[in-house]
């Protein structure tokens, strides 16, 4: 049960910080809230974030923030300054405030990473249970590969399937080592992820919950 | 809307009884009224509503089992607060102790050092002792977060002010926190500079030496200064400020908070370009021209070149005077013009006077409002002006009005202007058109006359209109109007004049408390120019003049008509300030005296100045000004005049006394003494009362020594429709904050300086087929300015606008209404 | 009286369809409740004694009757954010049974005369919300949502808000911020969400669990809700047990079960051959207890008076061939790196104890620092802007409290084994 100070990219373990150390670019301009009229926004993406725009009270389009940065995240693998400038220029707020809400999250990147997203587990439950081992597979399993983003991951509230991951949004688990190959394997074909092992669908744990009551 | 009246509550403060006003936040109250320091990092009050982040302000409340944020805590009657338990200590200590385990403690060579409030609460609320073993953190540094501010991130202690200043004061939204817990950090996005007009601000709003003044390190230790309060004339706002003093050099600009002025807050103009004072550039001797070159001189010899031209000139003089004069310059030079050279032809405005009873009304106390009233009003009416450049220290009042007391707010100007994402209703007129926009306000508001047409002559949506006239009649009754002296320029302004206080009238501003008008003058003293009479139709105290002079506008007709022989210059330069450069370019050419003070050799000075006295900057100078909302300020000398600078009344008071009417002065107060006794409403003032936080005349018993005039409403004539464009543009002009000779010449800043671009609606560009960025010429009767094209959504289709106020390429070269632009 | 609530036919297939849950009787109770004066369904509510599920243990009823009366625009707020380490029985509700939860927001919603309202669930709950957007979109349909719901007149609008990771968007003012479009920094409080919550509006904010108790208990009234479970913890609870137990997973009890039922009885217990250390009775921010607390009843009193509580409800099991400085460090870890960085307790103290601790874990620490540890943890709780530092400090203060000895013997041991190997090397 080690801790990996690599482990979680918020780099909270060591003291260099991404970002700490940069300097403003003295040769750009201050960019304020982008201005429409300079700035291109394809029209489904527009349309994605007014939509989202439309489940908030009006006068509340801000709350679209995440919404907008998930879109942004969706289309163009991750957080890119372009893609925040656009969504900054259709929620009427200035990237510097998206950017803000982006890197406060875990699961919006803001540099660029492998689509395919394996978020192992190695908080307490899972730990107990081999998660920390279970990381490092895949982790060598993982090199190379082209487009797989691994990494530990806080816990994902499925610590009934402990050690677990996340793939993509789908949960997995237990998993054991034997499955990283085949998991990586299913990426690369883009078949779904270790079907039978899937959260969605266990039954529950609970013993009276499984009988059907009248 | 009401301000709150806060009732007296009493608690008990370390077993003392105190006296505060309820609501009071519990660190307020304990250090004003209890005279105990609650020690606090993140509260700051002038940002807005505490946070409660930092944590040191913790006390112990009887009766709440966990310890309290102070700066959180309004006071309430009984309450009983302990700040010195052993329990309180404890989490002070502990709060001192987390806030020291990665900040550097690198003191001796930090600019903060000796004015740090984490240094002084360590030294008063630490333990003393380290216990920490762990390495700090430790980044590069320090790093530029924009030309003028340093950035240290190793000595930031997340405090949040500087965020929240960018957030919630000037809210340009540029510098945010990124990353979370431990990792976060003040930042921008994606490296772009914090570059807004207010940024430096956060230099001292920080607790620490995270953020510096980049012009400012490393030139100075506390114990090696001084600080000397004076006035910022910059602009019209007139902020209280703070000089920071070393061998006689301006070093640095601070805050002298003024809730009445200013609200503790600067610009970066009247932070940084203290700069100009000691720049070779600057004219720091007298100069006379000979054979074409200005050449320095003694006094005695350029006083008496002044003086015999003037004396030649027989008459034929006229003076402007601009922004940066001082009541009582302008009242000696309206003296020195009227009484020793016998010419009425004085002036202080850009684009003609008012009738005489116009400028009565204008200032009338009924109808004054005051800076706070633009932060508790229920309605502010932004009336041909933006703030952000006219008068910049005021936008952020505004936006605190409409943030935090829910000031309903609404603009009108022809230009898009910064505070539109703030108002409720905006209404956009063509280019001068606002003589027509306020006719079909009134019409809008009294229900009578075709609001159609006039918005129509407006060019302005007439839906809007109505919706603004609902707006602010729903509003309540407390309606201020924000409104730019360029509203009433040119020939039509008594009309647009007349107006806008019939607008006044319908809205019954006058006599209101909270309500009222507030005028932005051009020019810093603008009102204090014309209260002390360098009017052509008003002599000190707006009373009738002997003789009625030309306007500035008049003025530079007769003087290219040859009528004019010498032209008397008061800091400023008619290319720069007035509206037509062409008119003006004329004017100097053919004058045969041209006698400026300047502080530098601006192009109409460079070129047509036959005599150039050194000014003052507003760090030497002594005197008192108007601010617009009509509190009489003070100017103190803060450091000796540079060079060979001279005091400027000495220099017209010479002047009188060798061309014969000697005014008798033989002290800076003197002058202004003999000014308050000529202006009846300010009589009686004294240098003293005025003080450091001024005096608003309006409010004294004095001011019903204005005359009276007439306030409308008037009936009006129909205003004529504003030019239409069939395939040309509209012309309008505006003046950056950055347009101004102290920004160039001050190199901090001079990376401000304002390059032409020509602002379009997106539509008119791709009517003319042209792109965001290109090169393009902008021409009317024949004349052009070259500029980028500069695209903005929210520009109205129509109208093109561009800078003035700039040496080269300036709106001031066209003659508009209507202009061509092309690809160039 | 039946133990399972929540979790009745949790399993049965197609249960998340609105076809199924009206079947099984559902949105029953919506219709009695709206049927309901206001002020009486919100009594039903207090005297239900139904406790909120999420953590902080608040009566229910009780916050619902803080909201103000009058026109101003009212919110309901669900956190479904469920990230407590351990915790992960929201999950199961929302994915198996989403309508019993849409019906508990309208019922809450009508009780407080709220007319807009979010789901905020974590973003990591991608099948999760997936699920809710369909129940949603047939509530709408079948008008349980949306305008004048069931022709009663009121009106309630429903979203579903995703999280993007950040475990302080649990706390309900910084969930707020969050749904506002902002990083997810806790407010002040006062004032509180009840009075100034989303959008500066009244805003009703709970768990996930708590919410989908409110269709059981229109259903039974209030009182015979109240009998279930013990003296201040009424009604069933759902337990999430996981760690190294034999049969992990969500079980819904009666509050007041003993826990040794819960973990050996519902869970399975231990593995073979393997001892009880330590357990962590509410999430990874409860105090610990040891095999010794294995009788107490749990429910919310007996948690509390053992010096730590029942939070979340969900237990977390470490047996004897764990170490604690391991536990302990995952803890602070997680705490660190999930602090908001607001205030300044929370931010250094959990970075600084993490430091500390990894230097427990590799030798080079000394008996002294965790003299240093424990009064550090004493500096954060009760002086944070939230709760967030306290969640740390205190199973932190717990564990060196309970498990010094084992703490030093681990300093020791690896000081030994690195002599060791030096001696070695030396030698070699
Ligand atoms: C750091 C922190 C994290 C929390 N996380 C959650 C959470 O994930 N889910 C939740 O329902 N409550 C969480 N809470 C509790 C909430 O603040 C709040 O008490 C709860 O949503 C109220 O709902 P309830 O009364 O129905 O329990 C958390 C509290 C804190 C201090
Ligand atoms: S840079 Fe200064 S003002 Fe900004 S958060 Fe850090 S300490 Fe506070
Ligand atoms: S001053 Fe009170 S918490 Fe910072």
């Amino acid at each position: 049960m080690a801790i990996d100070p690599t482990d979680v990219p918020r780099f909270a373990h060591g003291s260099r910080i991404p970002g700490w150390d940069e300097s403003a670019d003295l040769e750009k301009s201050p960019l304020e809230v982008p201005d429409p009229a300079t700035t291109h926004v394809p029209d489904d993406l527009r349309a994605e974030i007014e939509a989202h725009v439309a489940k908030y009270p009006p006068d509340h389009s801000r709350s679209a923030t995440i919404p907008a940065l998930w879109a942004i995240q969706r289309r163009y693998g991750w957080c890119t300054p372009e893609g925040i400038e656009q969504a900054a220029c259709v929620l009427r707020l200035t990237p510097a405030e998206l950017s803000a809400v982006a890197t406060f999250y875990d699961m919006l990147d803001t540099s660029p990473t492998e689509r395919n997203r394996v978020y192992v587990c190695t908080n307490i439950s899972c730990s107990l249970r081999g998660a920390d081992e279970l990381l490092e597979t895949f982790r060598e399993h993982a090199e190379g590969e082209p487009d797989v983003h691994v990494r530990g991951f806080e816990c994902l509230g499925a610590c009934d399937i402990a050690p677990m991951a996340s793939v993509n949004g789908t949960y997995v688990g237990p998993l054991d080592a034997d499955d990283v190959p085949t998991l990586l394997r299913q990426l690369r074909d883009g078949e779904e992820p270790l079907p039978e092992k899937q959260l969605a669908r266990r039954p529950s744990a609970d013993p009276k919950a499984r009988e059907p009551q009248s | 809307m009401p301000r709150p009246i806060r009732e007296m509550v009493t608690f008990t403060l370390d077993g003392r009884e105190v006296t505060a006003p309820e609501s009071t936040m519990l660190v307020d109250a304990a250090l004003e009224y209890g005279d105990v320091e609650i020690p606090v990092f993140c509260y700051e009050p002038k940002i807005g509503p505490p946070v409660g982040a930092c944590r040191m302000c913790l006390v112990e409340i009887e009766g709440v089992p966990k310890l309290q944020a102070g700066c959180s805590v309004p006071v309430k009657d009984g309450m009983i607060v302990h700040t010195n338990t052993p329990r309180v200590k404890e989490a002070q200590e502990g709060v001192v102790e987390f806030l020291l385990i990665n900040h550097p403690l690198d003191c001796p060579v930090c600019d903060k050092g000796g004015e740090c409030p984490l240094q002084d609460k360590s030294f008063g609320w630490g333990s003393g002792i380290s216990r920490t073993v762990e390495p700090k953190r430790h980044f590069e540094k320090p790093l530029a977060l924009s030309p003028l501010i340093a950035i240290d991130r190793e000595r930031c202690i997340m405090c949040y002010r500087c965020v929240r200043f960018s957030q919630e004061v000037s809210e340009d939204h540029q510098l945010v926190l990124q990353e979370r817990g431990a990792d976060t950090f003040v930042t921008t996005f994606d490296g772009h500079p914090y570059v807004a007009p207010f940024s430096g601000n956060i230099i001292e709003l920080c607790p620490v030496g995270a953020l510096t003044s980049r012009p400012y390190r490393f030139r100075a230790r506390p114990w090696d200064i001084e600080q000397a309060g004076s006035i910022c004339m910059l602009c019209p706002a007139q902020c209280n400020v703070s000089f920071t003093v070393r061998d006689e050099r301006v070093l640095r600009v601070l805050q002298r908070d003024h809730e009445g002025v200013d609200n503790g807050w600067l610009c970066d103009k009247g932070r940084f370009a203290y700069q100009a004072i000691h720049v070779d550039e600057r004219v720091t001797e007298p100069l006379i021209r000979d054979g074409g070159t200005l050449r320095a001189v003694p006094w005695e010899l350029a006083l008496e070149t002044a003086a015999a031209a003037l004396r030649r000139a027989g008459g034929r003089v006229a003076a402007l005077a601009g922004g940066e004069t001082t009541n009582e310059e302008g009242f000696l030079l309206q003296s020195l013009v009227r009484d020793a050279l016998g010419s009425p032809d004085v002036d202080s405005r850009r684009g003609g006077t008012l009738p005489l009873e116009l400028h009565r009304a204008l200032v009338a106390p009924a109808l004054q409002a005051s800076v706070p009233d633009l932060q508790y009003a229920h309605a502010v009416l932004v009336l041909d002006t933006e703030p952000v450049d006219d008068i910049p220290i005021l936008d952020l009042r505004i936006r605190r009005g409409v943030r935090h007391q829910g000031v309903r707010l609404f603009v009108a100007t022809s230009r898009p202007s910064s505070l539109d994402d703030r108002a409720r209703g905006i209404v956009r007129y063509a280019p001068g058109a606002g003589e027509a926009f306020l006719a079909a306000l009134d019409a809008a508001l009294t229900g009578e006359g075709d609001v159609d047409a006039l918005a129509g002559a407006a060019g302005a949506d007439a839906d809007a209109v109505r919706r603004l006239a609902d707006g602010l009649r729903d509003a309540g009754e407390e309606v201020v109007v924000l409104w730019g002296e360029r509203l009433t320029a040119g020939p039509r302004g008594a009309d647009a004049a007349r107006a806008l206080l019939n607008v006044a009238a319908r809205l019954g501003l006058a006599g209101r408390d909270g309500a009222g008008l507030l005028e932005v003058p051009s020019a810093a003293n603008g009102r204090g120019l014309r209260e002390v009479g360098v009017l052509p139709n008003a002599g000190p105290g707006l009373c009738e003049p002997s003789a009625e002079g030309r306007d500035a506008d008049g003025i530079a007709a007769a003087a290219a008509a040859g009528e004019i022989a010498a032209l008397y210059l008061l800091h400023t330069d008619p290319l720069l300030d007035q509206p037509s450069r062409r008119a003006w370019g004329a004017a100097l050419e053919k004058a045969s005296t041209v006698i400026a003070h300047a502080a530098f050799l601006t192009e109409g000075i460079a070129e047509h100045a036959t005599v150039v006295f050194p000014a003052e900057s507003h760090a030497e100078k002594e005197g008192t000004v108007v601010h617009p909302d009509g509190r009489v300020q003070r100017l103190r000398r803060a450091i000796g005049r540079q060079g060979d600078v001279r005091g400027e009344w000495q220099v017209l008071a010479e002047l009188a006394a060798r061309l014969g009417a000697d005014p008798r002065v033989l002290t800076a107060s003197m002058v202004s003494q003999r000014l308050f006794d000529a202006v009846p409403f300010y009589a009686g003032l004294t240098l003293d009362e005025i003080g450091g936080r001024g005096v608003r005349w309006p409010e004294r018993e004095q001011a019903g020594a204005l005359p009276t005039a007439a306030l409308g409403p008037f009936a009006l004539e129909a205003p004529p429709a504003a030019a239409t464009a069939n395939g040309r543009l509209r012309l309008g002009a505006f003046r950056s904050i950055w347009a101004a000779p102290e920004v160039a010449a001050s190199p901090a800043l001079s990376f401000l300086r304002p390059l032409q671009r020509a602002e379009l609606s997106p539509a008119d560009a791709e009517r003319l087929g042209l792109r965001h960025g290109e090169r393009v010429v902008v021409a009317s009767n024949g004349h052009s300015v070259s500029a980028l094209v500069h695209l903005r959504q929210a520009a109205p289709e129509g109208s093109v606008f561009l800078e003035s106020g700039i040496a080269e390429h300036s709106a001031a070269n066209l003659d508009g209404p209507l202009v061509e632009v092309r690809r160039a | 009286m039946t133990d399972h609530l929540l979790f009745s036919n949790i399993d049965e297939p197609g249960l998340r369809t609105i076809d199924v849950y009206e079947r099984r009787g559902g949105y029953g109770s919506l219709r009695k409740a709206l049927a309901t004066p206001r002020e009486e369904l919100i009594e039903t509510l207090k005297g239900s004694g139904l406790r909120g599920r999420g953590g902080a243990g608040f009566p229910m009823g009780l916050k619902a009757s803080f909201l103000p009366k009058g026109d101003m625009q009212k919110y309901v707020v669900v956190n479904a954010d469920e990230s407590e380490p351990g915790t992960f029985k929201d999950r199961e509700l929302m994915q198996k049974n989403p309508h019993q939860l849409i019906e508990g927001i309208v019922i809450a919603a009508y009780a407080v005369d709220a007319t807009i309202s979010f789901i905020y669930i974590r973003g990591e709950y991608v099948h999760q919300a997936d699920v809710l957007e369909a129940a949603i979109a047939e509530a709408y349909e079948r008008g349980y949502l949306g305008e004048n719901v069931l022709g009663s007149g009121f009106t309630l609008s429903l979203a579903v808000h995703r999280g993007a990771g950040a475990y302080i968007c649990g706390e309900e003012t910084g969930l707020l911020d969050s749904l506002e479009g902002k990083r997810g920094n806790p407010r002040l409080k006062p004032p509180f969400p009840a009075n100034q919550g989303l959008f500066q509006g009244p805003t009703l904010i709970n768990n996930v669990e708590t919410l989908s108790t409110l269709p059981h208990i229109v259903e039974l009234g209030s009182e015979r809700y109240a009998e279930i479970g013990v003296q201040n913890s009424a009604g069933t609870k759902l337990i999430s047990v996981s760690g190294q137990v034999r049969n992990p997973g969500n079980f819904e009890i009666e509050l007041g079960m003993s826990s040794r039922e819960i973990i050996f009885g519902l869970a399975g217990g231990t593995f073979e051959g393997r001892e009880i250390k330590l357990w962590f009775p509410g999430g990874s921010s409860s105090p610990v207890l040891t095999k010794d607390d294995l009788d107490l009843p749990y429910d919310f009193d007996t948690m509390a008076k053992a010096g730590t509580m029942l939070g979340s409800g969900a237990i977390i099991v470490v047996d004897d061939s764990t170490s604690v400085v391991d536990v302990a460090l995952k803890v602070a870890t997680f705490y660190a790196h999930e602090s908001c960085g607001k205030c300044t307790p929370c931010r250094e103290g959990t970075s600084w104890t993490r430091k500390m601790l990894t230097r427990v874990k590799d030798g080079s620490a000394t008996p002294m620092d965790l003299d240093i540890m424990a009064s550090v943890q004493e500096r954060i709780i009760g002086n944070c802007l939230c709760v967030l530092g306290d969640a740390m400090a205190m199973p932190i203060g717990s564990m060196i409290a309970k498990f010094r000895g084992e703490f030093e013997d681990h300093i020791e041991r690896v000081r030994a084994e690195q002599e060791r190997a030096i001696l070695a090397g030396v030698s070699g």
